[in-house]
């Protein structure tokens, strides 16, 4: 038995999108006669994961990730090419694999929306025919560490955002799957329910060997859990490899954001028009439209800060680590 | 398999109960059409002594048993299932090691069904009080016979359901497919009017189709109104549809996931 749990070979998924132009003529001719675009998801992507490992899947939006996690986890078929997790093609759906990993995507809900979690738990004990001991001794370790107990006499519906993912995480490792398949398993909370559920993951795999992939858009998880971390950009795979080698080819950069304080009869626009490029990159953040922001490596961030203060009439400044999506970016269209 | 079975029964049961109110709306418009067919015939059979041998209480009776047999022979599982395909949320069962349509929809649709009994058997028997049927020809025999035939027609129609809501797996206009499904049950089950007052063309063409094991075959078992041969060769019938219907199901279903999964889970 080799120790790799996952093995990807040049595993590709074209999708059939049907396409039409807009207007009645057109509608009218796509009715009797449909054109459909191949859209390109997921390219000849190879690699290999070990038993134990956790590993961050990363890349920006549309970039073939879920399409991915959903191939291996069995829910998609592929165009091209083999998958093999714990010795399964996944998409053969057999129990004795659906058994053995599980799958869990921020933004859909498994349990039952109007009953308590309590209840939809024990079915899964059914389900995945747990031993009453089997299944109280891991629920007990899933309440040590994410403290369930609290959540589960309540319907699911009437749960935050944060206490849902917990216990919707918790009840997809019920199980005690081998492998997990994690789609933004962090998406929308806020930075302690980050937290929790990064050292709740990093103590799982601890203690269980589990084989870990997840996507996030949070640069915190991923560096956080994972020492590895495979990125794919337009359905290709771009980089398979340590997150170190990554950070020094891209994390030099610093986000400087300042909002300047205006003088009466200066607007907004002549702030926002201000020129800060000797200072460093501008770069455009539509989300923040009062702040400019500019990129500047991490060696300068001190020098290029201070120069900042002394010279402009500054309101607020912030430092952050540019968005995961960013550096992804422009890792690889630079 | 039996703990699978009993804990789906726990979740649908208590989900089902939170949507109480919706259902009694659901009972009561439900109630409409057999009713209305009821006092149809019926006053057809009051103003002429009665239709084709048929009288006012024949009437009375067969729809009265009917609302009780239809109601255990029908599903809803087009529409628990239906738009979990179109809206993907059939996904998080399809990665379950158990079979989504043959374990949570059909107690699903159960535990449905046994909600709606609850409901529907008070106001049967305010029906009762205000019709005032006679039960001469009902006998426990009858019914204990009728009832592997309402079990056979529930399994029928659950199979053929089940394969027309497969279909969304590939399109979204399950509900007119369906629709016209439902058409045939009214015509070919008895709804409209009792199959022995059909042409004899109909009737002989009801007798080799699925449907009256919905509806006309066990209410007739129940009235006693049907000699040991018809009845054998209702319950044969009956067979036959179920295992076509299971082959039927496991075919379109295997492909149907099939082409979900190729699509776009």
């Amino acid at each position: 038995m080799s120790s790799e749990s996952i093995i990807v070979e040049q595993l590709s998924k074209t999708y059939q999108v049907p396409e039409r132009e807009g207007g009645f003529g057109a509608a009218v001719r796509g009715f009797f006669k449909r054109k459909y675009k191949d859209v390109k998801a997921v390219q000849e992507v190879n690699f290999k994961i070990e038993q134990g490992e956790i590993v961050g899947f990363l890349g920006p939006n549309g970039a073939g990730k879920t399409t991915t996690l959903k191939m291996l986890s069995g829910l998609l078929h592929p165009t091209g090419g083999t998958a093999n997790v714990l010795g399964f093609t996944p998409w053969e759906l057999k129990p004795d694999y659906l058994r053995s990993m599980t799958l869990v995507m921020g933004q859909r809900n498994r349990l039952a929306w109007d009953i308590p979690a309590a209840d939809s738990y024990l079915l899964a004990q059914a389900i995945y025919r747990l031993s009453d001991d089997d299944y109280k001794k891991t629920y007990k370790e899933l309440d040590e560490l994410l403290e369930l107990e609290p959540l589960m006499k309540k319907p699911v519906r009437n749960l935050s955002l944060g206490e849902r993912m917990k216990v919707e995480i918790a009840a997809g490792l019920l199980h005690r799957p081998k492998v997990l398949f994690l789609d933004e398993p962090t998406i929308g909370l806020d930075i302690s329910g980050q937290v929790k559920i990064r050292e709740f993951l990093r103590e799982y795999n601890k203690r269980t060997g589990a084989t870990i992939l997840l996507t996030s858009h949070y640069m915190a998880d991923v560096t956080a859990l994972c020492e590895r971390i495979i990125i794919i950009h337009h359905g290709q795979l771009k980089y398979d490899g340590g997150i170190a080698n990554l950070s020094r080819r891209i994390a030099p950069f610093k986000l400087i954001g300042v909002r300047l304080a205006l003088s009466e009869d200066e607007g907004l626009g002549d702030s926002n028009g201000r020129d800060l490029s000797k200072y460093g990159d501008p770069v455009q953040n539509e989300e923040d439209a009062e702040k400019v922001y500019v990129r500047v490596k991490a060696e300068d961030v001190t020098k290029v800060t201070s120069r900042m203060l002394s010279e402009l009439p500054i309101h607020d400044i912030t430092i952050a680590d540019p968005p995961i999506e960013d550096v992804i970016e422009r890792a690889f269209n630079e | 398999m039996f703990n699978i079975f009993k804990r789906l029964w726990q979740v649908n049961w208590a989900e089902q109960w939170q949507y109480r109110a919706n259902l009694a709306m659901y009972i009561l418009y439900w109630l409409v059409s057999p009713i209305i067919y009821l006092s149809v015939w019926t006053s057809i059979a009051t103003a002429n002594g009665d239709v084709n041998g048929l009288t006012a209480n024949d009437f009375i009776t067969y729809y009265m048993i009917l609302l009780i047999v239809d109601q255990l022979t029908s599903n809803i599982i087009i529409h628990i299932f239906g738009y979990k395909v179109q809206d993907g949320s059939l996904s998080g069962e399809l990665i379950k090691p158990i079979h989504p349509m043959l374990t949570n929809t059909l107690v699903n649709d159960i535990a449905f069904k046994t909600l709606n009994m609850m409901l529907l058997i008070p106001i049967w028997i305010g029906l009762t009080l205000l019709f005032k049927p006679q039960f001469d020809s009902v006998s426990l025999g009858g019914i204990a016979l009728a009832i592997p035939a309402i079990a056979l027609g529930y399994a029928i129609n659950f199979l053929l359901s089940g394969i027309i809501t497969s279909l969304a797996f590939w399109t979204t206009r399950v509900y007119s497919i369906h629709e016209f499904y439902y058409a045939l049950i009214m015509l070919f089950a008895g709804q409209f009017v009792p199959l022995q007052l059909m042409p004899a063309v109909i009737q002989n063409i009801a007798r080799v189709l699925p449907f009256q094991l919905f509806m006309y075959l066990p209410i007739q078992i129940i009235q006693g109104n049907l000699s040991a041969q018809e009845i054998t060769q209702g319950y044969v019938t009956g067979i036959l549809w179920f295992i076509a219907a299971l082959i039927g199901f496991r075919i379109v279903w295997r492909r149907g996931v099939k082409q979900y999964s190729a699509v776009g889970a």
